[in-house]
């Protein structure tokens, strides 16, 4: 008798809310945009600094020429596709290349939809600082890292020289090259980009030699000059088998991504995300502004704002 | 409700409660029920609190079951009104039997019928003391106005007044104990059932709080059943006394057949200290009047203690008579009231038999 | 291996004990030698078998592909997920909306008005002033969405948890089944619910209040059931003696009675939130953990500082207005006085509104974060190495690497499995029971079975060092602020603000001043942690009967030996308390050691949050549930259950 009761009881519940209809959480905006009236754009910023640049100058212009209010939400590479497809980001101004999700989002399922260049091409590598590489020109090709293991030796490593990577949401095949080009080295992750940086500089600071997996466009290498190391050279496809990889990094063109709605009817902002693209320099400038002279991302953008209205202009129209 | 004059409030036959698994077997197996406690757990895990008891609580009177701690006397009480589930035996108030009750009209038995006074109070500390009173009524659905107003009389009569809007966390515990009391009364039971009331109180407000009880008793002559541990209590207030142990009353009287024929060496231990000449009337003392006796000396009614007894015969010098309006019962003499004070038995006492079962 | 460790632990134990634990090893040594040979022979390694281990990376992988390509079709999630989603996104923007058209004028007043009102002048004032702090320091919008993000999460945890509560305080079955899930879900890090409300959910608001919700709810519960079950007896045995029906008992008794385990439930639940809401910035959350996360992708100290400040702030106020109403000291106030400060805070809401001005003025805000990071940076250049005589920060991080952090780890991951099984089952034992030692070794063999017991073996020797030290400092802070008032009035404030601080916030500075790796790990989870150690400490200390204390000083007892030979000795259970949850704090922020280097289960569970591998993912968070449980039932006092159920 209970059972029925709690059978029926349940069944109502259910009635209840399929009677409402259907509810697609993969179109459900996020709760604080478009508040007061405004029209709110929703970009994805990633954990390094130079998605914080595009983001910083996009925003800007987004709120103080086209009127928009701008909200920024920090998500990781992959899952912000997610995020992209189901509307609660509007845009994705570099991505390093994905073919997975893109195939599934913007092939597949056509949530997402493309949004050209961002301007800026991308490249990984395996990287030491200039001031050793100086000292000991060989060190910058792969098949001589084996002879200078013991000096990139730290406590992590253990007897082996590091290799130390960054956030666990960045492309990386270290563990397998090191693995198949037979290196003495013991990959270290340092766990986020910030936890990377502070290591970097900490090493720089004090002249020490040490091994990391960097990429470009970036920042610190005006603070931190460093040399990379050859890999073994790309060629398409060599990276397909992640157990097996032994070469090194492709050059990639980064990519803007819309959410496919927003793309279709959001107006002006659309239009502007569209056409946004810029240099390597200007990333690096608002970049080094926000990082290293800890300016805020508004100001930072200001000033390339102020310095490069031709750039900019074209964007608007 | 018609009730026969000499019906009893309340009537218990039998009455068993058993804790543990399976605890409905133990009444009615005559071989488990007669073990001692100890062997019984041993051999069932059960426990008797209360096993095979009877008696009845008679209109008007202060019925007292008085036991040391874990003797089953506080179980009893709650048996009464079903706070506890008997195990087997029967309860009838006013001649209707409470095992058969159903919800609602156990629910009315309480309501209206039988209050409680608890021995930490049980007072909700988030009320006011008038709310405190008024809860009872409240829960009957009696009106705010109304329960209010009755409950400010009766916190009046029990002697709080100005202290209507305190919180209970704000009074002494005499003070509690009067609100425990004003709330018990506002539902203007027909018995008043009393769970070790004054033990968590210091003496003196101990014995204020048994005059108080005394107080009402004679102001209002309600019947009340009293839970004590307390011997000297139990003596004070008692009409008649159930004394307990370990589940089972082993004796029940008056006060003064009690303390003047224990009925065995456990009871007889227990009233060893009493100051008997203050407990015993003079009936326990008494002889057969000479002729010449009959006609002389101080005369005492037959209720009166033997203290009194004393009293008068050490004035006058001679034997004092027992007179019972205007007849002489019998003389005390000084011998006679001495041997009661020393606690030899009795032997001549006369209707001092002690009666297991009192009807 | 039992028979080793015996005498060792033998000896830490009282008297009391000591045949009682004999008997345990005794019968775990026998149970080991028939077993252990035998699991030697059958496999034999070093570390979990891989014959003994399930590959569950595909089957997750297809569940969480199916769950992405189905969200927008599938019947489970359009009428049952999909609703659920709709209605927090729905409520947490009614509640900022409301919030945003109140104005930073109005809310600052509503708030100071409710805390006037619950708990006073001074806390009203001090509401005010934190409420202004957050628009100085220019972090009034993410204020606003964390407090609407709060507020429907709070509401929705109350909501559950007070009817869990119910269910589990008045029927005796619900609560037998209910307990064992609660106190789990309690020891559990914060990282490990991250992954399946995202697996569900996907990144966003929606999977944030949920996330906050299952880990806030539990305190609720299970206050809301110890409440009434606590219930005074007499109480309720007078309520029914009056004859109320059992609704009655309920509304008019049992509830008004466990006010305050539901106000201090209410309390815990905001706590627990706000330090979730803030995590759940991993997860899209936005708001004022969103800042202090952008501001650790740039090593902004100062940066996360200005966001972590209202947090802070917000929690401080939180806890001080709810422990007030929780005393249940509500001031007397008139009604009128009450209706006219009310109408007051909404004159000036709507005065503020009028002169358009409920944006928080841009102008009025202090940049905090560039003097901070300079002081930062001169530590960090003054301490990092090269200290004299003590060596910087990064020499004594090294050496703890070396000489604790790698023995450790390598010890544990050198020995063979059965063993650590059988360690773990000696320990639980022998403080607790055998129900929480077979609990503790079931966690651990599932560890293995999930096939990352070498990860976890990582894990857990972080966690081992970190308890370690945490102890150590804990006891030795303990035992100083039980021994001199000024000690505890000195320690108290910066104890309740450590303690509400939340966790990110730590790591950069543990960066800047360790480097990146295990070591500052470590670190901030033994700062983290510390703050409980040292108060349940020193509160354990205090709470010796006064009595006991008396007659050894009576007796002469130096203060040394009053502390030896009474303080801690009857302060055990409360310094296995402290232990316990040294433990379980200890491990929540090992865990998140995985953003600086912990690497471990902790770098898995990022990563796979980060790289949309759920398996991965999932997988590790699996194990860091078993790791807690495993950890708390190690720690687990054998009288704790029994004293709960009180």
């Amino acid at each position: 008798m209970r059972l029925r009761t709690t059978t029926a009881a349940a069944a109502a519940g259910l009635l209840l809310l399929t009677g409402c209809g259907a509810a697609d959480m993969t179109e459900q905006a996020s709760p604080f945009a478009n508040a007061q009236g405004a029209r709110t754009v929703t970009l994805s910023v990633q954990s390094w600094v130079g998605a914080q640049a595009n983001v910083a100058v996009a925003r800007y212009l987004l709120e103080h020429e086209l009127g928009y209010r701008v909200d920024t939400v920090q998500v990781d590479e992959v899952p912000a596709w997610d995020a992209l497809s189901q509307g609660r980001v509007d845009a994705l101004l570099e991505d390093w290349g994905h073919p997975d999700q893109e195939q599934r989002y913007v092939v597949d399922k056509k949530t997402i939809a493309r949004g050209g260049d961002l301007g800026v091409t991308g490249h990984i590598g395996w990287y030491v600082p200039t001031y050793f590489a100086k000292a000991h020109p060989d060190v910058t090709d792969w098949k001589n890292l084996n002879k200078y293991a013991s000096q990139f030796r730290t406590p992590e490593s253990g007897g082996k020289g590091q290799l130390m990577d960054g956030s666990p949401s960045y492309v990386t095949n270290d563990k397998a090259l090191v693995e198949n080009l037979n290196l003495d080295y013991q990959v270290v992750f340092a766990g986020s980009e910030a936890a990377q940086i502070t290591q970097i500089r900490r090493f720089a600071q004090e002249k020490k030699p040490f091994l990391t997996y960097w990429y470009s466009p970036q920042w610190l290498f005006e603070k931190v000059p460093m040399t990379e190391v050859k890999l073994p050279a790309y060629e398409d496809g060599c990276d397909a088998d992640p157990e097996k990889v032994a070469c090194g990094y492709p050059r990639t063109p980064l990519q803007k991504y819309l959410n496919a709605d927003f793309a279709r009817t959001g107006g002006k902002a659309a239009a502007f995300l569209k056409k946004f693209r810029w240099t390597t320099e200007d990333q690096n400038m608002v970049s080094l502004l926000i990082a290293d002279r800890k300016l805020t991302p508004e100001e930072a953008a200001k000033r390339w704002v102020d310095s490069h209205e031709s750039t900019w202009r074209t964007w608007l129209s | 409700m018609t009730v026969l004059p000499n019906t009893p409030v309340f009537s218990v036959e039998g009455l068993w409660k058993v804790f543990g698994p399976k605890s409905e077997r133990v009444p009615l197996d005559p071989e488990l029920a007669a073990l001692p406690a100890a062997e019984l757990r041993s051999r069932t895990g059960c426990t008797a609190a209360v096993r095979d008891v009877s008696f009845d609580v008679r209109k008007g009177e202060v019925f007292v079951v008085m036991g040391l701690s874990g003797s089953g006397k506080s179980t009893l009480v709650r048996c009464l009104t079903r706070l506890i589930e008997p195990t087997a035996g029967a309860i009838a108030v006013d001649g209707e039997d409470v095992r058969a009750m159903d919800r609602t009209r156990l629910r009315e038995l309480r309501r209206h019928r039988a209050a409680m006074v608890f021995q930490h109070f049980g007072l909700l500390p988030h009320r006011t003391v008038l709310d405190n009173v008024a809860y009872g009524l409240e829960i009957q659905g009696v009106g705010k106005a109304e329960r209010r107003e009755r409950a400010r009389e009766v916190v009046t009569k029990v002697g709080l007044e100005g202290m209507e809007h305190r919180r209970p966390g704000q009074l002494s515990g005499g003070q509690r104990q009067r609100v425990g009391l004003a709330r018990a009364l506002a539902v203007d039971p027909e018995v008043l059932l009393f769970d070790e009331p004054f033990s968590a109180l210091d003496p003196l407000i101990r014995r204020d709080m048994q005059e108080e009880v005394i107080r009402l008793h004679r102001e209002e002559g309600r019947t009340m059943v009293f839970i004590t541990h307390d011997l000297n209590e139990a003596l004070k207030l008692g009409d008649r006394i159930a004394l307990m142990r370990d589940g089972r009353v082993v004796q029940l009287g008056t006060p003064e057949e009690i303390v003047g024929s224990p009925a065995d060496d456990y009871v007889r231990e227990f009233v060893r200290d009493v100051p008997r000449e203050q407990v015993l009337t003079v009936r326990t003392a008494m002889r057969a009047a000479t002729h010449a006796e009959a006609g002389t000396g101080a005369a005492v009614t037959p209720d009166a203690t033997v203290s009194e007894a004393i009293e008068a015969v050490a004035r006058t010098g001679t034997p004092a008579r027992v007179m019972d309006n205007g007849r002489c019962l019998g003389v005390v003499d000084s011998d006679a009231l001495l041997g009661v004070v020393a606690g030899a038995a009795p032997g001549a006492a006369a209707g001092a038999e002690p009666r297991k079962e009192a009807v | 291996m039992a028979t080793v460790t015996a005498p060792a632990l033998r000896a830490t134990l009282p008297g009391v004990l000591k045949h009682r634990a004999v008997r345990k090893l005794l019968l775990l040594a026998l149970v080991a030698a028939v077993l252990a040979p035998l699991a030697h022979a059958r496999w034999h390694s070093g570390t979990w078998p891989a014959a003994l281990t399930v590959d569950l990376t595909d089957p997750l992988t297809h569940v969480s592909d199916w769950i992405i390509d189905n969200r927008d079709s599938h019947p489970l999630f359009l009428y049952f997920f999909g609703h659920i989603s709709n209605g927090v996104v729905l409520s947490v923007r009614a509640v900022y909306l409301f919030l945003l058209a109140a104005g930073w004028a109005g809310v600052t007043a509503l708030a100071a008005f409710v805390a006037w009102r619950t708990a006073g002048v001074r806390l009203a004032l001090g509401t005010a002033a934190a409420f202004l702090t957050c628009g100085l320091l220019g972090m009034w919008v993410p204020t606003m969405q964390t407090l609407a993000l709060m507020v429907v999460a709070v509401l929705a945890s109350v909501a559950v948890g007070a009817v869990l509560g119910l269910a589990a305080g008045l029927s005796d079955r619900m609560d037998r089944a209910l307990r064992p899930v609660l106190d789990t879900m309690q020891v559990l890090p914060a990282f490990a619910y991250l992954l399946p409300v995202v697996l569900v959910f996907g990144i966003g608001v929606p999977a944030a209040v949920l996330a906050t919700v299952v880990y806030a709810a539990p305190p609720m519960a299970r206050l809301t059931s110890l409440g009434l079950r606590g219930a005074d007896k007499e109480v309720l045995e007078a309520v029914e003696s009056l004859g109320a029906t059992a609704r009655q008992r309920l509304l008019t008794a049992r509830i008004p009675l466990a006010r305050r385990e539901l106000l201090l439930g209410l309390n815990q639940t905001i706590m627990m939130a706000l330090s979730m809401a803030v995590i759940a910035s991993v997860i899209g959350g936005g708001g004022l953990g969103d800042r202090v996360y952008q501001a650790l992708a740039s090593v902004d100290v100062g940066a996360a500082l200005a966001a972590g400040i209202p947090i802070v702030l917000l929690a401080v106020v939180l806890d001080r207005v709810t422990a007030a109403a929780g005393r249940g000291t509500e001031p007397a106030h008139g009604r009128p006085t009450t209706y006219a400060l009310l109408a007051a805070a909404v004159a000036v809401a709507v005065a503020v509104r009028l002169a358009g001005r409920l944006d928080w003025p841009d102008a009025w805000t202090v940049a905090v974060a560039e003097p901070v990071n300079r002081v930062v940076d001169w530590m960090t250049d003054h301490l990092y190495s090269g200290v004299p005589v003590i060596g910087g920060t990064a020499d004594w991080a090294g050496r703890f690497t070396t000489w604790v952090l790698d023995p450790v780890r390598d010890g544990l991951q050198g020995l063979p499995w059965w063993s650590v099984l059988l360690l773990v089952a000696a320990l639980a034992w022998l403080i607790g029971t055998w129900r929480t030692a077979l609990t503790a070794v079931l966690a651990m063999a599932a560890i293995g079975v999930l096939g990352v017991w070498e990860p976890s073996m990582d894990t857990l020797s972080q966690v081992l060092a970190a308890v370690a030290v945490t102890l150590v400092l804990g006891f030795a802070t303990g035992v100083a602020a039980a021994r001199d008032d000024r000690v505890e009035r000195l320690l108290r404030p910066v104890l309740d603000v450590f303690q509400t601080m939340p966790q990110f916030v730590y790591l950069i500075p543990v960066v800047a001043l360790f480097g990146v790796g295990r070591a500052p790990a470590v670190a901030a989870a033994v700062v983290y942690a510390l703050p409980a150690v040292v108060r349940i400490t020193t509160q354990g200390l205090r709470q010796v009967d006064p009595a006991a204390l008396e007659s050894a000083r009576s007796l002469g007892a130096t203060g040394g030996q009053q502390l030896r030979q009474v303080q801690l000795p009857l302060a055990r259970p409360a310094l296995l308390l402290a232990l316990n949850q040294g433990v379980v704090l200890v491990l929540a922020v090992v865990i998140i050691g995985g953003l600086v280097g912990g690497g471990a289960l902790g770098y898995d569970a990022v990563f796979g949050l980060a790289q949309g591998d759920l398996a991965t993912g999932l997988v590790a968070g699996a194990a860091i549930v078993c790791l807690g449980l495993m950890l708390d039932r190690v720690t687990q006092p054998a009288d704790r259950r029994a004293k709960k159920g009180a």
